[in-house]
């Protein structure tokens, strides 16, 4: 570098170096100012105008009522506390939506594909219908029906164990026996079995050519393992929600509150939506060579389209879903319309006895921790295709 | 005579009645195996039951007097009464924009041109307590259309800047009579507080994707710099406003943002909701320009170097015009989700469309059971803007063969 420094005959003016050193120094220095700028001016007014801030307030009693919670929760519980259970509430919400929203995408997507006229026109029309409507009017209307739905007394019940009324859903539900943890152990190591024979089936299949069907073996693998350890243990018992609660409550099963429902029905239609045109786009993607070249080199339809078009499309697929996934855990913020007690819904209460900058600045790095988590997903997956294609 | 008709022999045999006309489609596409027979019965039972079923609750059952008795609430919030013209004057603007369109563009410009008058026409013909003035801006809109298409056809032919010029001046002059001018009578400066409904939603999302172009370019162009500094700099604020819900970062710009300002100056609440949804936005478009700049095939920028074109030139000469160009369509769906996000603002107490519903039904008694025609009439709007919109994105896209050059 020194060389290059003093070239002979160069003003430093017009060096590359220098000036390339320069521009980054002054960057940087006005990069610093803007931050310091900005933060001193809010730390100044903060103290100024005696703005609460702090966190000092973490290990005091919440005294807030939280209606749901994964991992039960009292009043005179932490605020600290009161943010896990709320921050729990909103990966409940976002978990069970990405499972039905990709399922429901699925479905709608591959419709959208059926050479049959209706079928295909219904698929096209729901997802016009549902990712034109902002996502909080979805919300709204679907709360508002789940509300306008008969008590638990003169709801739906269908089989005497799934009940459908304006408190909300209520379903059979496992509760664990003694033989949970043996059960969950030997499932484990079921699952881990099936891997490494699927692993090893696939390499044969690549080497020899023949079909070894890793994924059907390895899924009966662990399917067996499971299904045998759960008749040996008897680890749960099926609890079906019984109308002998109090107050006309039902008892026993799962229970998902009018707000939960009305919140998972919301996210997962409009979800769907987005996930069922990037699985057409996806499948519509493979050129449709690609499927007459291996039809010519005599693969049948079954194997054309397990490793021929599939993984083709998956490629396309796979980054956009991600980036929805991660949507839809954003959007689950919108709990806080309707009433679920999420992250941003239970932090916004607490914000009347707790500072407010404090208490929204940990609901930011929480939903930026789980947004990377996305990205982490998207770029190994990335990084995984890539070294396929060497 | 005779030479006329061919003989009979020659003519292909005509094709299998089932496979042509109104049967042969249908046995195609509905009934071509006893499993798509099937479906088909069973969708057509299940829709038809839905459609049926909706179209008696929309004529019969549903009440729409909480719609029709407050119409001026949800287009334009609380907007004064006497001033509603205002923004009946911007929309007849827009209308002679779309006649200009109508003029220059023909296709899918004439479908909307066409569909807004006679909305127009049978909104201003039906009697409803419609003051007289605004009655007769309704039915101006027809003539404003009228008025681009023929100036389209002389003062605009073939002149595309002097419509790009006329659209800029169109909408400055439309957001300037609907904000108001000090010391001009009649166009007193609307409180920025009652500006709702409708309006709210359009106004904050055209600013947004309007002013988050500049912002959301130079932090693309920041993003791709080889100075690190910059390049972390931009990376940092792109991923940590795409990281949060836009919700939080409204809820911090309330707490936030007026302190930043002197505590002598106080700052609206509709200008901080804009300034949020203008960051917000720019995040977006930097990602949106950065992917439009990668579809740049390389040898252009190639070819620019090769032609003694420095750095900063064939960024902005060479690269950045044909990103830009492919980025349009992408940017159209930008706007449609930053139009659907523009009802968040509920969060911070500005009364949108959305807001507006929910506030009607929660604070009058006699409306607390009309929330579904609430919601319904609300959700048709939207889908009415955000539909057209998408549409005409992909008409845009095909007529730019994005990916085909």
């Amino acid at each position: 570098m020194n060389r290059l420094l003093y070239v002979q005959g160069v003003p430093f003016w017009r060096n590359v170096v220098v000036l390339r050193w320069a521009v980054q120094i002054v960057s940087a220095i006005l990069v610093i100012a803007v931050i310091a700028g900005f933060f001193g001016n809010v730390s100044r007014e903060i103290a100024a105008r005696d703005i609460p801030f702090g966190y000092g307030f973490l290990d005091r009693e919440a005294q807030i009522p939280i209606g749901e919670s994964v991992i039960g929760y009292h009043p005179s519980d932490s605020f600290a506390y009161g943010l896990l259970v709320a921050a729990l509430n909103t990966v409940k919400a976002s978990v069970l939506g990405v499972i039905l929203a990709t399922l429901l995408g699925i479905l709608v997507g591959v419709a959208r594909l059926s050479p049959n006229w209706l079928l295909n026109r219904i698929a096209l029309v729901y997802i016009e219908i549902f990712r034109n409507i902002p996502l909080l009017v979805q919300l709204l209307f679907w709360f508002l029906i789940v509300l306008s739905l008969p008590t638990v007394r003169e709801g739906y019940v269908v089989f005497d164990a799934f009940y459908l009324s304006n408190s909300g859903v209520n379903l059979p539900w496992p509760v664990p026996q003694d033989g949970f943890w043996p059960w969950a152990l030997a499932t484990v190591v079921g699952i881990a079995v099936a891997v490494v024979v699927a692993r090893r089936l696939h390499w044969r299949e690549t080497e020899s050519g023949k079909p070894s069907y890793p994924i059907l073996t390895g899924l009966a693998i662990a399917v067996g393992v499971g299904v045998i350890a759960l008749l040996i243990l008897g680890p749960m018992t099926i609890e079906v929600p019984s109308p002998e609660g109090r107050f006309g409550r039902l008892q026993g099963g799962a229970e998902l509150s009018g707000s939960f429902t009305a919140l998972l029905v919301g996210l997962v239609m409009y979800t769907s939506s987005f996930i069922a045109e990037i699985v057409r786009a996806g499948i519509q993607s493979v050129s449709k060579g690609q499927t007459e070249a291996a039809r010519s080199v005599g693969m049948s339809g079954m194997l054309t389209l397990r490793h021929v078009t599939f993984p083709q499309s998956l490629r396309v697929i796979i980054p956009p879903t991600i980036s929805q996934y991660l949507n839809l855990t954003k959007n689950s913020s919108l709990a806080a319309a309707i009433g679920y007690p999420d992250l941003v819904s239970v932090a916004s209460t607490m914000t009347q006895t707790a500072p407010a900058i404090s208490l929204i600045l940990v609901v930011m790095l929480t939903y930026l921790a789980m947004s990377l988590t996305y990205s982490l997903i998207g770029n190994l997956y990335n990084r995984a295709i890539r070294f396929k294609g060497t | 005579m005779s030479a006329v008709t061919a003989p009979a022999m020659d003519r292909p045999p005509p094709p299998p009645p089932m496979t042509v006309g109104t049967l042969g489609w249908l046995r195609q596409n509905l009934f071509s195996s006893w499993v798509n027979s099937l479906v088909t019965v069973v969708l057509a039972v299940v829709v038809g039951w839905a459609v049926i079923g909706l179209i008696s609750w929309v004529i019969v059952t549903a009440d729409w007097l909480v719609i029709t008795s407050r119409v001026q609430l949800y287009l334009v919030g609380l907007y004064p009464q006497v001033d509603a013209w205002r923004p009946q004057v911007a929309v007849l603007l827009i209308s002679a924009l779309l006649g200009v369109s109508w003029r220059s563009w023909g296709g899918t410009a004439r479908g909307f041109a066409v569909g807004l008058s006679a909305v127009a026409v049978i909104v201003g013909v039906i009697p409803h307590g419609l003051q007289p003035l605004n009655r007769i801006l309704v039915l101006a809109i027809p003539v404003a259309v009228g008025v681009g298409y023929f100036l389209a056809a002389g003062f605009f032919a073939g002149r595309p800047r002097r419509i790009v010029g006329a659209a800029f001046l169109a909408v400055f002059v439309g957001l300037l009579i609907i904000r108001g001018i000090e010391g001009v009578p009649g166009l007193e400066p609307v409180n920025t507080n009652d500006v709702g409904g409708l309006l709210l939603n359009l106004l904050l999302a055209l600013f947004g994707i309007a002013a988050s172009m500049p912002i959301g370019i130079a932090l693309a162009l920041g993003r791709q710099s080889n100075l690190p500094v910059v390049k972390w700099a931009c990376v940092a604020f792109i991923e940590i406003i795409r990281g949060v819900p836009l919700i939080t970062l409204l809820f911090m710009s309330r707490h936030i943002l007026p302190l930043t300002f002197p505590e002598n100056i106080k700052i609206d609440t509709l200008y901080i909701t804009g300034i949020t949804i203008m960051l917000f936005s720019s995040a977006y478009m930097a990602e949106n320009v950065r992917g439009g700049m990668a579809a740049v095939a390389p040898g252009q920028t190639e070819a620019a170097r090769a032609l003694g074109l420095r750095g900063w030139q064939t960024t902005l000469l060479i690269t950045l015009p044909q990103g830009l160009r492919n980025i349009i369509p992408a940017i159209v769906g930008q706007f449609i989700s930053l139009f659907k996000d523009t009802s968040l603002v509920f969060i911070i107490g500005m009364l949108d469309l959305v807001e507006m519903g929910r506030v009607t039904i929660q604070s009058n008694l006699e409306f607390v059971d009309n929330g579904r025609e609430v919601y319904l009439f609300i959700a048709v709007v939207f889908w009415i803007f955000c539909f057209s919109m998408s549409y005409v994105s992909r008409r845009i896209e095909r007529a730019l063969g994005v990916g085909k050059r």
